[in-house]
């Protein structure tokens, strides 16, 4: 599913990855953990084509990332779900059309569209605030709908950075729940936390960051 | 679903950016009612120098007293002329009675001559095809040697000079109509960048879940098309409105009676032109804003 080789990338001569090696398999779920600034979100942007490192190669379904091209990029987002910690909702808009956007983009049917949106809203639990404006919503409700929005395309491989990050305990608890459904499921989830209650919750391979290097990788335990 | 996803996002850009949108406009509206001024001047001075070359006439004086076997003989000649489509013959008595017609006050002064000092002549439309400048004094050449003309005369210099004056009006339109172009680029393309600045964040999600460049340009391009045809629509309305006023003023003047052809025309095409110079404009000036969205990777 994804390989990273040797992967470096710089930002004015300080390494925000180094060197940094290891493979995520089909249906794996693996935990990115490490302090702030340990390269984790920089990881997640060079596997869906936000930045280009400065060497290495990384592949994610056999293409290679680290040369694709401006205009694949989009092409390449559009087989990953994507989360991260700020929400990105558009917060005019109302819940259903902020989830349909990925689908119109990928120009689904209206009623095929409508279907696949209803369903992943019943299952964050948010079908019954289809209409209302995602500006409006609480931070537990907008990481929801983040999440809904990015596995409405059904993708293989589901990236999230610090999707608790702006969470209380209990909500904390509830969107790691979604994440283990959504992998039981059998998506593929890369999910990035310095929070060491989701590490424990989520029950996966753990890749520790320190300084842009990988210093430890455990399997998920049994 | 998607192109009128696109063109929903289009309508919410002009809702949303409302202030620079009418400012772009206006200023579109403005540019173009200057550039359509320029078209109409230069159409209409057009009109009139056609009009009045098609009405050049040649006169052909011939001597006092000639026979009748000479005029026919001119007659003859002329007919053989390619730039000759029709002639009139005027003889002097003709000639008199005429002169006394246009000029009743000064006949007073041919009364007390013995003789009718008027000479007969045969008037000479051209084919258009010989009305410019080489080809009329080429022919007033030639028909002067013909036996029994004294004198060719015909209009041609300030018709010339009105010639002139409409090619440096159409050089003076096309260089301000350059410039005009060249600002309503600029404010729109303005108008529309402003617009992606205002949308900054929407369009970094809308990468985020695998929108192409061409995908999130789109609504901005029909933003500046729909801009540019109601700045074009608007301009038309507003020359249109001065055009017809100034043409019932000039109709009610009776300065045009009997000549009405050479009052101001507005011709459907430069509708259309205003509309269609407004669109292209518009959609010219937001494609080059938002060239960059289509290149760039985040």
């Amino acid at each position: 599913m994804i390989q990273l080789f040797h992967v470096s990338k710089f930002y004015d001569r300080c390494a925000a990855l180094d060197d940094v090696s290891f493979r995520i398999d089909n249906g794996e779920c693996v935990i990115l953990t490490g302090p702030s600034g340990a390269g984790k979100t920089t990881l997640l942007k060079v596997i869906f084509g936000a930045e280009v490192p400065d060497s290495g190669q990384i592949l994610v379904q056999n293409r290679n990332v680290a040369r694709l091209r401006g205009g694949a990029v989009p092409y390449l987002r559009r087989t990953m779900g994507i989360v991260l910690q700020n929400f990105q909702l558009l917060p005019k808009k109302t819940v259903y059309e902020n989830v349909v956007l990925p689908l119109i983009i990928q120009g689904v049917k209206r009623r095929e569209a409508r279907k696949r949106v209803l369903d992943v809203l019943k299952a964050v639990g948010m079908e019954h605030k289809q209409t209302i404006r995602t500006g409006v919503l609480s931070a537990g409700e907008q990481q929801r709908i983040c999440i809904a929005r990015a596995i409405v395309n059904s993708p293989i491989l589901l990236l999230a950075d610090e999707p608790t990050g702006n969470l209380d305990a209990d909500l904390t608890i509830e969107i790691v729940e979604l994440f283990r459904r959504i992998h039981a499921e059998g998506t593929t989830i890369l999910l990035a936390t310095h929070n060491e209650r989701v590490v424990e919750q989520m029950n996966g391979r753990v890749v520790h960051l320190q300084e842009g290097r990988v210093v430890s990788d455990k399997e998920a335990p049994s | 679903m998607r192109p009128l996803y696109l063109l929903r996002e289009a309508m919410n850009n002009l809702r949303v950016n409302r202030g620079n949108v009418l400012i772009g406009i206006v200023t579109t509206a403005f540019t173009l009612v200057c550039f359509g001024v320029f078209v109409l001047l230069y159409l209409n001075l057009k009109n009139v120098t056609g009009t009045l070359q098609s009405d050049i006439e040649v006169i052909v004086y011939l001597d006092p007293g000639v026979s009748e076997q000479a005029v026919a003989l001119v007659q003859k000649r002329l007919e053989t002329e390619p730039a000759a489509v029709a002639l009139t013959f005027v003889s002097e008595e003709q000639a008199l009675r005429e002169f006394s017609e246009q000029f009743p006050e000064e006949s007073l002064l041919l009364e007390g001559m013995d003789t009718n000092p008027l000479p007969a002549s045969v008037v000479v439309n051209l084919s258009p095809r010989f009305l410019d400048t080489e080809s009329l004094s080429a022919f007033a050449e030639r028909v002067k040697q013909l036996p029994g003309v004294t004198h060719v005369a015909y209009s041609q210099d300030w018709v010339d000079t009105l010639t002139l004056v409409v090619s440096y009006f159409e050089l003076g339109a096309v260089v301000i109509g350059m410039i005009l172009a060249m600002a309503t680029v600029t404010i729109i393309a303005n108008t529309i960048r402003l617009s992606l600045h205002t949308r900054k964040e929407e369009i970094e999600i809308l990468r985020l879940i695998g929108a192409t460049g061409v995908f999130i340009a789109i609504p901005y391009v029909i933003e500046g098309t729909i801009l540019g045809a109601v700045g074009g629509g608007l301009s038309l309305v507003f020359l249109k409105g001065v055009f017809e006023f100034l043409r019932l003023e000039l109709n009610a003047s009776g300065w045009f009676v009997g000549v009405e052809h050479v009052l101001p025309v507005f011709p459907r095409q430069v509708s259309f032109l205003l509309v269609m110079t407004g669109m292209l404009l518009g959609c010219g000036s937001s494609v080059l804003s938002v060239f960059g969205l289509m290149k760039a990777r985040n």
